[in-house]
């Protein structure tokens, strides 16, 4: 379980998040929605302890602010937006480097494969030997999933849940792979682990969210069971444009329909 | 490079996994500390003078007293000690070289380009012409410290500003780095220059002989008081190399896998500073051995900095001791400043670094 209450972040001066209230639990999807600019990705920041903050944020109970760097390491791993690399690494290299901390939760002979297994997880089977510089924007993101998964590749170790905090991670994917590396994230919170994803898919957002979190302009618009919350009214008002939502042929999930920029 | 789309099936069996360069960079560093035994082996027995190291040592081995006392002498007072101080100060370069490179997150950040040196310089300048006068204090607490000391200090400062200004929210812009690299250089140049005006005609003979660079001149006092600063960078640098490894995928990242940065960050910085600073006390300003050598190992061996720092450190020993041979022979008897030896080479393969990397060098 994470939480955090009343959180405020300014950085240069200018107060970017004004009193955030938020909480994800272990072994769901918490998808982090809203418009460009209206805090997500500076929120994901601040949930692991890479921006200063007013406020709390805890862990299971414990203050972020008290970890050291290494526990806050055995917690949760984060996958940057975008990672550009200045030496020649490859992908097995990239992808070990996730296991510096020790903590993946698996030993021995299954340690040694476990970067294959990683990378065949994100349907990158093949391209160990690769030079990370030389592959697509989209593969390196996968890569660096990989990589992030290795860090905490046991969603539960010693009864403790440990988080994914994921920054626009199908941003620049084709679709295969955006149902891929959200099919990812489902099974790792389906296996007691929690991720939280910062989205701006609404319709992935309604297929695989346990839970969103909507913010604008630095605040919580709304939160709740992606039913409750996609509605055309609150997303109208949020992301400021016509749409309208409706419910998937499966009868289970909404779908959002965009139709013009709002007058 | 090759690439093997089949290589990366789920059981490498037998086979070395793809993409995992661990077993080349053993065998390389272990070649490399063979080449390094050769090459000193060699810079030992060769030079103006015939003593043989052959011949001094069936000669300690057997109890013989009938090698010259002539030959005792070079070989111990004179060839020993130079090839000593060429491996100490071969590898403080290529190592502060790739530390720093590792720190900065770019491969063409090395001391001798962004001030660093110069700054060491500044520091060693002070203590020449000032240490009979107003540095008095200084060196009389110190001792033979004094010198390397001081240009630890200088080199400190000047990585310590270059840090400031290049870096931004955990960003090093390569053009702001390499930009105020010539402002810091430039300014350390302008008091030293300062200095030298104010030295007497001693001092000045002191800072032209040191200031080009050179091992000439290698004593057992000169490497009792640089060896142990670069002992220490070069003991603390492998317990950097994990977290430089995260630090090349960005500041963020490395926080998220759990390296506390800003003490990999000082320590990085304190290492490359006493480096860097011990070898321009005793040998002046000896240029891009710190940036051709890691350079050369990463196309080899990859940037993993287990295997990077202790690779560089023996190459750069073996690169160093060759140059070495190469200005005392080429214009035999007289000596060329080792410096010019490793610009003349280093230059050119700087130049071609920035032709081949054109393109990624807008990071």
């Amino acid at each position: 379980m994470i939480e955090a209450r009343n959180v405020h972040v300014s950085l240069g001066g200018r107060p970017i998040l004004h009193g955030i209230d938020f909480a994800a639990k272990a072994g769901e999807i918490t998808a982090i929605v809203g418009p460009n600019g209206s805090g997500k990705s500076t929120f994901l920041k601040t949930l692991s302890g890479e921006l200063d903050s007013m406020g709390e944020i805890n862990f299971d109970g414990k203050d972020l602010r008290s970890m050291k760097p290494w526990q806050a390491a055995s917690l949760r791993a984060v996958l940057p937006q975008a990672t550009s690399l200045s030496f020649p690494f490859t992908v097995r290299e990239i992808v070990r480097i996730g296991l510096m901390g020790g903590r993946s939760g698996v030993k021995g002979r299954d340690l040694e494969t476990l970067p294959d297994r990683a990378l065949a997880t994100v349907d990158l089977s093949g391209f160990a030997g690769r030079h990370y510089q030389e592959l697509s924007g989209g593969e390196q993101q996968r890569v660096q999933l990989a990589r992030v998964l290795c860090q905490v590749w046991e969603p539960v170790l010693d009864g403790q849940p440990r988080f994914l905090f994921l920054d626009e991670p199908v941003s620049s994917l084709d679709i295969k792979h955006q149902l891929v590396i959200m099919d990812v994230a489902h099974d790792y919170a389906r296996r007691g682990g929690g991720v939280i994803a910062v989205l701006h898919d609404l319709n992935l957002t309604a297929m695989y969210a346990d839970r969103i979190m909507m913010m604008h302009k630095g605040r919580v618009a709304a939160s709740g069971a992606p039913a409750e919350l996609l509605t055309d009214e609150l997303i109208e008002d949020v992301f400021d444009c016509r749409l309208r939502v409706g419910v998937a042929p499966s009868g289970r999930t909404p779908f959002v329909l965009p139709q013009s920029i709002r007058i | 490079m090759s690439v093997t789309q089949e290589a990366g099936s789920l059981a490498p069996s037998g086979a070395r996994a793809a993409g995992d360069r661990s077993h080349i960079a053993r065998l390389t560093i272990f070649g490399l500390a063979c080449l390094l035994v050769l090459v000193s082996l060699f810079s030992l027995t060769s030079g103006a003078s015939d003593a043989s190291v052959v011949d001094l040592a069936r000669a300690s081995l057997s109890g013989e007293l009938e090698i010259s006392a002539r030959d005792r002498v070079i070989i111990y007072d004179i060839r020993l000690p130079r090839v000593a101080l060429g491996i100490l100060i071969g590898a403080a370069l290529a190592v502060s070289g790739a530390v720093m490179q590792g720190l900065f997150r770019n491969p063409l950040a090395d001391p001798g380009l962004v001030g660093v040196s110069a700054g060491a310089g500044l520091g060693a300048i002070s203590i020449i012409v000032l240490g009979g006068t107003a540095l008095g204090p200084v060196v009389a607490l110190f001792g033979i410290y004094a010198l390397p000391f001081a240009a630890f200090l200088g080199g400190l400062a000047t990585t310590l500003l270059l840090y400031k200004v290049a870096t931004r929210r955990g960003q090093t812009s390569v053009a702001t780095m390499l930009l105020a690299g010539i402002a810091l250089g430039a300014m350390a140049g302008a008091f030293s220059g300062v200095l030298v005006y104010l030295a007497d005609d001693n001092q000045l003979r002191d800072l032209t002989f040191w200031g080009l660079g050179s091992l000439a001149g290698a004593t057992w006092a000169k490497i009792l008081a640089a060896g142990p600063i670069i002992a220490l960078a070069l003991v603390a640098s492998p317990f950097l190399a994990r977290g430089l490894n995260a630090l090349a995928l960005g500041e963020g990242a490395a926080h998220h896998l759990g390296v506390p940065i800003q003490r990999l960050k000082n320590i990085a910085i304190v290492a490359v500073a006493a480096a860097t600073g011990a070898s321009v006390a005793v040998s002046g300003g000896i240029g891009f051995v710190g940036i051709v050598v890691p350079h050369l190992l990463r196309l080899s061996i990859g940037p993993d900095h287990r295997y990077l720092l202790p690779a560089s450190a023996l190459l750069g020993s073996s690169l160093l001791l060759l140059a070495d041979a190469v200005s005392r022979t080429i214009v035999a008897p007289a000596e060329l400043p080792i410096g010019i030896v490793t610009a003349a080479v280093g230059a050119p393969f700087f130049l071609w670094i920035l032709l081949r990397r054109r393109g990624v060098l807008d990071l």
